[in-house]
């Protein structure tokens, strides 16, 4: 009996894995194909190392940008010397910063105005407004209002990630079913209970459609801001690099916003997303 | 158990509501007087647009209403509170929660402690017959089992009057009367307070003591059918063969007919 089970469970464990390898080979021919172009484009010179370095450079930029580091100690106490691993860190805490403020508080007022007529009615014409303009638009405004540095970069970010999660919370909490509401006040439910217990867990699946376009967004327009009005960064980074003609610095600067986005996704959103909605079963699944 | 001692008492309810196109008054309820005394089970059926529902949501405090009176255990109805506890139509239970949790969420509202609240869900569970499924969620359900999380749910936060909106409307017919022998049973368990809207004749017979039929619009109270069946009784495999319910539904469907009738006339 025992090892009926431990056979049937690892046998269905070995289908799931093939699965996950599936979906991870299916997932990585696109950019296995990127890397043979990019590859035979230095071997046969398509066009020159000026326009695209070959892969070896960009990876001999991280040595050249990290040279005068003083060891791991120094990338974490953001020594100075060096300068990639400054730039990645300034980058992501900017991201962090704004995400911790940005996220809860564009969660909390599309809670209210989804839940609130008043509420929405007040809210909802600004957010258009806010939202009908990019959100690099408001670089050159809040160079003169910020300077250029970080809080100018940080504005950027919060306005875009803010509008964002407000519009997703907002249509999250109005997609409810009315009978859940009911069923918890029927309960002798609070407003704040009904507010924990059905509008915050029944907008989930808006608000991480949300964290998703707002991180994504977000992203976009820290780099922007950070090419334009920032002092540090990885925007910061390529735009120098590109000013002294360091292709390969840019390149390197390019893949490394996107390894970190897509590390973003999968190991904090992704996770996100398994918790809860789709636990819940609130989310469409492919069989 | 005192048999005279009314539960819920409804008088002169009237409820009218302006049409959303032509803004004339509608007049769904029209001189609702009953009363539901304790341990009673009384259901209410009526062509649709009789107001039955109308009623169930007035009684749960999610309609306001103006005219008459409405109270439970002496206390006027206004606004929803955990006196009152209600089953709903469509599966209510939050799809975030587990069945226990689910189960356990009026009492978690109350504050109660958690080692009590965890010993009366397990008393639902077990009651209802969600033994093992404890920690599954609504979505790995069928749809009878939600029904019965639903109800445990109710049941668990211990209401003086437990209202039931067409509960097992959304079953297949196997599970409906599995269903509905169930509470026959939990009632005859609880000695539960309970009304129950339905626009199925056979079901508003099998489980009440007594049965209200309803006019159609307006809605108003027709006439009072009393259903002398002992629960011990009442399994549908006798039902077929039983006088008194054979009686009983005869009379409940050519009332309802009559209403029916009128309504297509108008």
């Amino acid at each position: 009996m025992t090892t009926a089970v431990t056979a049937l469970s690892t046998s269905i464990q070995r289908r799931i894995g093939r699965q996950k390898l599936r979906k991870f080979i299916l997932g990585a021919i696109p950019f296995v194909f990127l890397l043979v172009i990019w590859q035979m484009n230095t071997a046969f010179e398509w066009l020159p190392p000026v326009f695209i370095p070959p892969m070896g450079d960009v990876f001999g930029a991280i040595i050249t940008l990290q040279e005068d580091c003083i060891g791991l100690i120094g990338a974490i106490t953001m020594h100075n010397s060096c300068s990639m691993t400054n730039n990645i860190f300034s980058s992501m805490g900017r991201v962090i910063l704004a995400a911790v403020i940005g996220l809860p508080l564009g969660i909390a007022f599309g809670i209210i105005a989804g839940m609130n007529r008043t509420a929405s009615k007040f809210l909802e014409p600004i957010g258009v407004f806010a939202n009908s303009i990019s959100g690099i638009a408001w670089i050159p405004l809040a160079i003169v209002w910020f300077g250029v540095g970080w809080l100018t970069t940080l504005f950027i970010m919060l306005n875009t990630i803010f509008w964002l999660m407000f519009f997703n919370s907002m249509l999250g909490v109005r997609g409810i079913a009315k009978v859940y509401e009911q069923s918890v006040l029927t309960m002798g439910g609070s407003r704040m209970d009904v507010i924990r217990h059905v509008y915050l867990p029944g907008a989930m699946p808006s608000i991480i459609t949300g964290m998703r376009m707002s991180m994504g967004f977000g992203w976009r327009a820290l780099i922007a801001a950070e090419m334009v009005g920032g002092d540090s960064g990885l925007g910061f980074m390529i735009f120098t690099a590109s000013e002294e003609f360091k292709i390969e610095e840019v390149f390197l600067g390019v893949i490394i916003i996107s390894i970190i986005f897509m590390a973003t996704d999968r190991y904090f959103l992704a996770p996100l997303e398994k918790w809860t909605i789709e636990r819940w079963g609130l989310v469409w699944k492919p069989t | 158990m005192n048999a005279m001692t009314a539960k819920l008492v409804v008088e002169g309810l009237c409820h009218h509501y302006p049409d959303e196109y032509t803004g004339e008054s509608v007049h769904a309820l029209e001189d609702i007087n009953l009363e539901l005394y304790e341990g009673e089970l009384v259901s209410v059926v009526g062509p649709s647009g009789c107001g039955k529902s109308t009623l169930l949501n007035i009684l749960a405090g999610l309609l306001p209403y103006k005219v008459g009176k409405a109270s439970v255990d002496g206390k006027v109805i206004e606004g929803p509170g955990p006196d009152r506890g209600v089953v709903f139509q469509e599966h209510a239970i939050l799809p975030w929660r587990t069945v226990s949790r689910n189960i356990g969420h009026g009492l978690e509202i109350r504050g109660l402690p958690k080692e009590e609240i965890s010993r009366r869900v397990q008393e639902y569970v077990d009651l209802v017959g969600l033994s093992g499924f404890e920690d599954k969620y609504p979505h790995e359900l069928s749809g009878g089992m939600k029904q019965r999380c639903a109800v445990a749910r109710t049941l668990c936060a211990d209401p003086i009057v437990m209202l039931m909106d067409e509960p097992f409307a959304a079953v297949d017919a196997q599970t409906r009367i599995t269903l509905q022998e169930e509470l026959n049973r939990i009632a005859l368990a609880t000695k539960k307070t309970i009304l129950f809207i339905t626009h199925s004749v056979d079901e508003a017979a099998f489980l009440a003591d007594r049965c209200l039929v309803f006019s159609a619009r307006p809605g108003r109270l027709k006439q009072i059918v009393t259903v002398d069946i002992p629960r011990e009784k009442r399994i549908w495999e006798n039902m077929n063969a039983d006088a008194e319910f054979i009686r009983c539904r005869d009379e409940i469907l050519r009332l309802v007919r009559e209403e029916v009738s009128v309504a297509i006339e108008e």
